[in-house]
């Protein structure tokens, strides 16, 4: 392909994009040795250490702004549709509109590890201006780490069956070297669009969730990087500010990132709720359960010099498990199990980041085992009503609940050792939300009891009729208050009933606690704050999952026999939709749904089925609330998914609930043949009827009086209507008066029709000597119209969203208190005492 | 020993257990044949849709009920029936998953899952829960 020229390329940006992605490579490389040499001669040559500092920072600059510069090539490459590029053509097409750009970039994988880099140079520069007496050591990780991003993006190719990471950059041609197409130097004239991004990428959540996602992500390697430094240095004094800091701030923005997904999911995906236990949701929850586990202790060891170890390890697992999420997400192994849709790059990704994994555990483990002797230990007893005690129990079963939830997350990781071993075929548990709900209740459970009962307590010693005498009234007024609520949503399993106390007792907890104790000073109330955000979220989880309703419940009494015990066992098993003609009121709980009809527009791929429901009294039948739902299908234009539908849920909000439907199976309007139906001839005499669906129509004589606005009589017409009256199975609808004439020895007719039922009747001859008309009927059938549509109610959702706020607010209220907040000068030689912090 | 020592090894029984006790819970990939051994447990069956078949889905009569065959990784072709809706393109999918379970004759699912040809290698569709 060497010597061929080919027309209309733009090289240059890609070019360029390259040489940035090399550049970021070997300027992070070279941070990361600069940096660990500072490290190593500070102790020994003071000088030669500032020197290797500077190199390692102007290092770092300089790798900041090559990926600035990638992302500015692949950001001028899709904006100005350079389809020549794998990458533009792939993720985005002519018709993209201008907001949904950035959101090319987090669709492909390389786009996601390039947003990953940004947000480590963004934190790196923040933390390299701050980190102070550790900034050689931090530094060094935090480019250690940014080399192993910057690998998969360089895409070096040794040989056709070995790479190393892959370029944005790389050409179409190259990329589909096979197709005879490119054996043409005009090829790019005929490559007229991209293939565009996914529907499901195009919606206002997924402009934003990525990149908060991504910036949790970032965040968690500042406080693991501050912790491999703390064992390089020795020193456990230094790194406590900011690592508490940096996991506050990791801890906020990765829930929120998380949850901003489950905000997604339920208002664009169709599986019905905000969080499924998906594996990519998983493996993106189980280092933030860990983070803050690590939280907790770190506090603990703060306050007391206990739980050391503990921390450290659980800040090392933490980030081992950030990588290993990407791996369970990236390289395809999740397989069968996960309803994301994943990029396989096929091998040499799988081993790339194995190595990048297995380099983290060599490094993290070596600095452990080789600090492990030397680490402080507090030799006493910790009392039982005290934090640290309740805090490190807390700690370790969120550290539980997180083994077992990657457990059966990476089933596929481990089954074909299973299966080597006991010869059975592992799948995942057949109901998979129930599997994870009936063992996560009771973590949740715990959690929040504890979390309500140890801020009650003190570090080092607690008054215990203190303690009792709150942990009484809070019980009390938290146990009027579950049964009040639980007797009202009717909650009755046992372990949900628990959990709804447990929550409850938390939420009262945390308000009598920041009233009572903080005296409600903002500065103070960051732990109270994001507890009482936790309460709240489990209570809204708890709400709107235990008494999610289907609406959609088939009344029309059409359901099948499945052979289950009971009849309602049959009807619950699957009539969770209904069908729904255009125009056909359907019952469903106590409103009444109609399918009005379906609107496009040329622009818009989207198809949107008008429903609308309307609530009546029922005695008065008065109507008390109506409203339209337009959920949507997208039905794909291009690529080989073309043609295809993909639903879109829509929602009515209340502030108590949420009425959430979705289509589930839909004619395709833009498909459909205009009338496929023919007119059917009809001879009648006066006073006959004409079957019609869903009635009838009596032909009630002719008429010369002739008023239809359609029909300009001129001299010499004769000109006549026939009288039809339409009735439905209630009664007169309607009546026609379709037109019929002669002018100038020739028939003409009017047609009239009956829009509501798709009714079209036309006089088409008169015959006197019988005293008969003629008259040709055309109905188009209605059925053809329908939908099917799922309809679900989530009561207190709102709830749920709040708590998450609030919960997010706290952690902010916390990094903010700790970042003012004067520090005593750490003590030069620790010596496993602390005087008593509050 | 500590008392913290003590609390760890008590939780870590526990969770042991905990963990022990949820292996009960997985499911297995099976086969039609395998799967009927034992009727009514839900099992994972992959298999590749009978394109030459019927695929008999008529929301007229009942939006809820679609079926359709298909060939398990053995090659035994067994009736399916999908409580829920006809998932989109499943006439394109090359691998489905289906959990259920086998009953009279044929596999009765209620969890859908598609592997598509597509522009990404691995697109997959879920098609959830009907009960």
């Amino acid at each position: 392909m060497d010597q061929a020229q080919f027309i209309g390329e733009h090289l240059l940006p890609g070019k360029l994009g390259h040489f940035f992605a090399i550049t970021a490579f070997v300027t992070a490389l070279f941070s990361a040795i600069s940096y660990w040499r500072s490290a190593q001669t500070e102790a020994t040559d003071a000088r030669s250490s500032r020197t290797w500092l500077l190199f390692g920072r102007n290092s770092f600059v300089i790798h900041s702004a090559a990926i600035a510069g990638i992302f500015i090539a692949l950001f001028y490459i899709i904006s100005n549709h350079l389809f020549e590029y794998h990458y533009a053509w792939r993720h985005s097409d002519l018709s993209l509109s201008p907001k949904y750009l950035l959101s090319c970039f987090w669709e492909g994988q390389e786009g996601s590890f390039l947003l990953w880099c940004i947000w480590h140079c963004v934190l790196g520069l923040i933390v390299m201006f701050t980190a102070k007496g550790l900034e050689s050591r931090t530094m060094a990780i935090i480019s250690l780490v940014q080399v192993a991003l910057a690998s998969m993006l360089v895409g070096l190719y040794f040989g056709p069956e070995f790479k190393v990471g892959s370029t944005p950059f790389i050409l179409l041609r190259d990329q589909m070297q096979d197709a005879p197409i490119f054996q043409q130097p005009n090829y790019l004239s005929m490559i007229k669009d991209g293939n565009g991004l996914n529907v499901l990428l195009q919606n206002y959540w997924m402009v934003i969730h990525p990149p908060v996602l991504f910036l949790g992500f970032s965040a968690t390697l500042i406080p693991f990087a501050y912790t491999i430094a703390a064992l390089w240095k020795g020193d456990y004094q230094q790194w406590l500010k900011p690592t508490i800091i940096w996991s506050l701030f990791a801890g906020a923005s990765l829930g929120t990132g998380i949850m901003m997904g489950g905000a997604w999911a339920y208002e664009s995906l169709t599986f019905g709720g905000y969080w499924a236990w998906d594996p990519v949701e998983n493996a993106s929850l189980v280092p933030w359960l860990i983070l803050i586990a690590a939280l907790h202790t770190l506090i603990v060891f703060k306050a007391t010099g206990r739980s050391l170890i503990i921390t450290l390890i659980l800040m090392i697992l933490m980030y081992l498990f950030i990588w290993y999420s990407t791996f369970l997400t990236r390289t395809g192994v999740l397989g069968d199990t996960s309803v994301h849709a994943f990029t396989g790059e096929g091998k040499s990704i799988y081993w790339h980041l194995l190595l990048i994994i297995g380099v983290l555990v060599v490094l993290s483990a070596g600095f452990l085992i080789r600090r492990w002797k030397s680490l402080p230990r507090v030799k006493t007893e910790e009392a039982i009503n005290t934090r640290e005690f309740w805090i490190f129990i807390g700690s370790f079963i969120l550290l539980l609940s997180a083994i077992q939830i990657i457990i059966t997350t990476s089933i596929p990781v481990w089954s074909p050792l299973a299966k080597a071993i006991t010869g059975k075929d592992v799948a995942p548990p057949a109901d998979v939300v129930q599997h994870y709900n009936s063992i996560q209740v009771w973590v949740a459970i715990i959690i929040c009891l504890l979390s309500a009962t140890v801020l009650y307590m003190r570090f080092k010693t607690t008054d215990n009729k203190v303690l009792f005498k709150r942990l009484g009234i809070t019980a009390a007024i938290a146990l009027v208050l579950s049964l009040i609520i639980g007797f009202a949503q009717k909650i009755s399993t046992p372990q949900y009933a628990i959990l709804l106390f447990s929550c409850v007792y938390t939420i009262v907890a945390m308000i009598y606690y920041a009233i009572t104790v903080q005296k409600v000073k903002l500065k103070k109330l960051g732990a109270s704050t994001a507890h009482l955000g936790f309460g709240l979220t489990i209570l809204g989880i708890l709400l709107s999952s235990y008494n999610k309703e289907v609406m959609s419940i088939n009344t029309l009494g059409m359901y099948m026999d499945f052979g289950l015990k009971t009849k309602n066992e049959n009807i619950r098993e699957s009539i969770e939709n209904v069908l729904l003609y255009k125009n056909v009121p359907v019952v469903m709980g106590e409103y009444t749904a109609t399918f009005l009809g379906d609107s496009t527009s040329d622009t818009d791929p989207r198809v949107f089925f008008k429903v609308q429901y309307t609530r009546q009294d029922t005695v008065t039948k008065e109507v008390k609330e109506s409203f339209v739902l337009y959920p949507n299908a997208f039905a794909n234009p291009k690529g080989q998914e073309a043609g295809s539908m993909s639903a879109n849920p829509s929602s009515k909000h209340y502030l108590t609930r949420d009425i959430f439907t979705y289509v589930t199976k839909a004619y395709d309007p833009k498909k459909k043949v205009e009338d496929t139906s023919q007119f059917k001839s009809h001879t009648v005499k006066e006073g006959d009827t004409i079957y019609i669906n869903k009635g009838y129509m009596i032909f009630e004589g002719l008429d010369g009086d002739v008023k239809d606005p359609r029909y300009i009589p001129q001299n010499g017409d004769v000109a006549v209507t026939a009288k039809l009256k339409v009735y439905d199975l209630k009664g007169v609808v309607d009546s026609l008066r379709p037109v019929y004439y002669i002018r100038d020895n020739y028939a003409y007719q009017v047609t009239d029709t009956f829009s509501e039922q798709h009714l079209m009747a036309r006089l088409e001859n008169i015959v006197p000597e019988k005293q008969s008309v003629e008259i040709k009927v055309k109905q188009s059938d209605p059925d053809d119209d329908y939908i099917v549509l799922k309809a679900l109610i989530f009561p207190y959702i709102n709830v749920l969203w709040l708590g998450i706020i609030v919960m997010v607010f706290g952690f902010f209220i916390s990094m903010w208190n700790r970042i003012t907040k004067k520090e005593k000068e750490p003590k030069k030689n620790f010596n496993g005492e602390y005087t008593f912090t509050k | 020993m500590k008392r913290t020592h003590i609390v760890l090894l008590v939780l870590v029984a526990a969770a042991v257990c905990i963990i022990v006790s949820m292996f009960g819970d997985f499911s297995t990939y099976e086969t039609f044949a395998s799967a009927a051994k034992e009727p009514g447990k839900q099992y994972h069956v992959i298999g590749y849709l009978e394109k030459d078949k019927a695929l008999d889905y008529d929301p007229v009569k009942d939006p809820n009920h679609f079926s359709f065959y298909v060939k398990d990784k053995a090659g035994n072709v067994s009736k399916v029936v999908f409580n829920g809706a006809k998932p989109t393109d499943i006439e394109k999918s090359e691998q489905i998953v289906m959990t259920g379970y086998m009953e009279e004759g044929h596999f009765r699912c209620n969890k859908i899952q598609m592997k598509c040809p597509s522009k990404y290698k691995n697109d997959q569709v879920v098609i959830g829960n009907a009960s």
